[in-house]
């Protein structure tokens, strides 16, 4: 049977993304890893994905903040949906204060804490794979 | 006070200046004199002492100003007034002004450098109670930091592959495993979630949700918060008794923490009564207030115990079916409560239970019904 579709997970944590990957494959999603910003970008160079699945607290901070900035002015990437899983919600509302919690780093986006349920993580990255497939069908 | 402790004294008089000078030289004590006030402020903002004399009737700038100003500048200077004619009057308007002590002219040299030395260990426990502060504040906000890195990221790891084995299909495990398995999962969430608490404790800026406040029923909010902690009731066979105003307590805040203060209040209740026990809820308008009271007929608390209820980092006594008791729970009801403007009190009785009650102001022009 094909896959549902291809996902991408960027974080640091292997154990974490084990964690998920077990979750998605079960589900039956194919699912791709990179433990760090640039094997990120490699990956998403190489493939095509449907979703990204992204941390924030990456490295010496949030890495993963730099990348979805990178992803947003990529006129390439900047169609993918990103679900973004972070530790801290305070954090994120440390380093934009001011803004509500979530902030929209890139056009769609959903932010969930980690850890995330199972059911919860399914239902998240259906709909914005659901979503993803709307804009393609209208830009048609 | 990196090497030499340095005194500056303000006079006007010559002689009063030389004689200070020659007493603190001979003390091993860097001296610095000024002749008014401008020049004293000078000296003061370019070598920094530790301590200074100022008269307080001087030509030009008084010496009350000059306390002001010096203090402005650093407000850890110990400041002492020489006043040439004691009168109590004007030396207590100088302590009021944040002077440290005051001198009556004349004075011996005895005098004075036994006042110089209380003054200097003065200087010396404010600069360390400075540092202390300061070694807290980044203590506080470094805790934050830690905690929720370096202890969150491994659980929520550990806790994501709980849930890929709990969601994958268990062909191959006893039930007694799958129970393990999720005792494992009910462990790790209590971890988590007192990981939160305690970042809720340190790091939120509660005085933010102010900025959200509305008209919020708390009656319905009370509620909310009864069905959340309701299970956990359960299991221990306590049963939660609501009573009371059944219509709407309008209230002026934000419902969010509103119902985490009486989680938190509901909780302790919970975990403080005996199994069978009850818990109650009294929903009351009186006048412009409204109040919640949460109720138990658990173990109570001794005066001791409920003078440090709401410290926080103090650490409780056991729940009565062993729940650690961090108490951080409370401290944060009540910081929630107070950024609405209301109070959090308490009532206990070792023995026969305690209660807790939120009182705000009542919102006055709430729609009817």
């Amino acid at each position: 049977m094909a896959p549902k579709a291809r996902l991408l997970v960027i974080d640091d944590d292997p154990d974490y993304v084990d964690g998920i990957r077990g979750i998605l494959t079960a589900a039956g999603y194919e699912v791709d890893a990179a433990y760090n910003p640039k094997e990120g970008f490699d990956a998403l160079r190489k493939k095509t994905y449907d979703l990204l699945l992204l941390d924030i607290m990456m490295g010496r901070g949030a890495e993963g903040i730099m990348v979805a900035r990178k992803l947003r002015k990529d006129p390439k990437l900047s169609q993918i949906p990103v679900l973004i899983i972070t530790g801290i919600r305070e954090q994120i509302a440390f380093l934009f204060p001011g803004q509500a919690i979530h902030p929209h780093f890139v056009e769609v986006d959903e932010l969930v804490e980690k850890p995330i349920e199972p059911r919860m993580l399914l239902e998240k990255v259906e709909a914005l794979l659901k979503a993803a497939e709307g804009r393609k069908a209208k830009k048609k | 006070m990196n090497g030499l402790p340095t005194v500056l004294v303000i006079d006007d008089e010559e002689v009063v200046l030389d004689s200070c000078r020659r007493i603190l030289e001979k003390e091993g004590i860097r001296a610095l004199t000024a002749g008014g006030g401008e020049e004293g402020l000078r000296q003061a903002r370019e070598l920094r002492p530790d301590l200074v004399f100022v008269d307080l009737k001087m030509p030009g700038l008084s010496g009350l100003e000059v306390i002001d100003r010096l203090r402005a500048e650093d407000p850890g200077v110990v400041v002492i007034v020489i006043t040439g004619y004691a009168t109590v009057a004007s030396a207590v308007d100088s302590l009021k002004r944040g002077a440290y002590d005051f001198l009556p002219k004349p004075f011996t040299p005895d005098e004075f450098r036994l006042i110089v030395r209380r003054g200097l260990e003065r200087r010396r426990l404010v600069l360390e109670a400075e540092s202390l502060r300061r070694e807290k504040e980044l203590l506080r906000e470094n805790f934050a930091a830690i905690v929720s890195h370096e202890l969150k990221s491994p659980l929520a790891a550990l806790q994501q592959s709980l849930y890929a084995l709990n969601a994958a299909p268990l062909a191959g495990l006893a039930e007694a495993e799958r129970q393990r398995l999720q005792k494992m999962q009910a462990r790790v969430d209590d971890l988590l979630k007192l990981i939160h608490t305690w970042l809720r404790a340190v790091s939120s800026d509660l005085q933010a949700i102010r900025g959200d406040f509305r008209p919020v029923d708390l009656g319905a909010a009370s509620a909310r918060a009864v069905e959340t902690v309701e299970p956990h009731a359960r299991r221990k066979g306590i049963q939660i008794v609501v009573e009371g105003d059944p219509g709407p307590l309008l209230v002026q805040g934000h419902e969010g923490t509103l119902v985490e203060a009486m989680v938190n209040l509901l909780d302790n209740a919970v975990k403080y009564s005996r199994p069978g026990g009850k818990v109650f809820v009294r929903r009351a308008r009186e006048g412009d207030r409204v109040r919640i009271a949460v109720g138990d007929q658990g173990v109570g608390m001794t005066p001791e115990e409920i003078r440090r209820v709401f410290d926080g980092f103090g650490r409780g006594k056991e729940g009565t079916a062993g729940e650690s008791g961090h108490g951080f729970g409370l401290a944060i009801a009540r910081r929630i409560v107070e950024a609405h403007g209301g109070t959090l009190g308490v009532e206990s009785e070792p023995g026969r239970g305690s209660t807790f009650t939120i009182t705000l102001s009542a919102t006055k022009a709430g729609p009817a019904g």
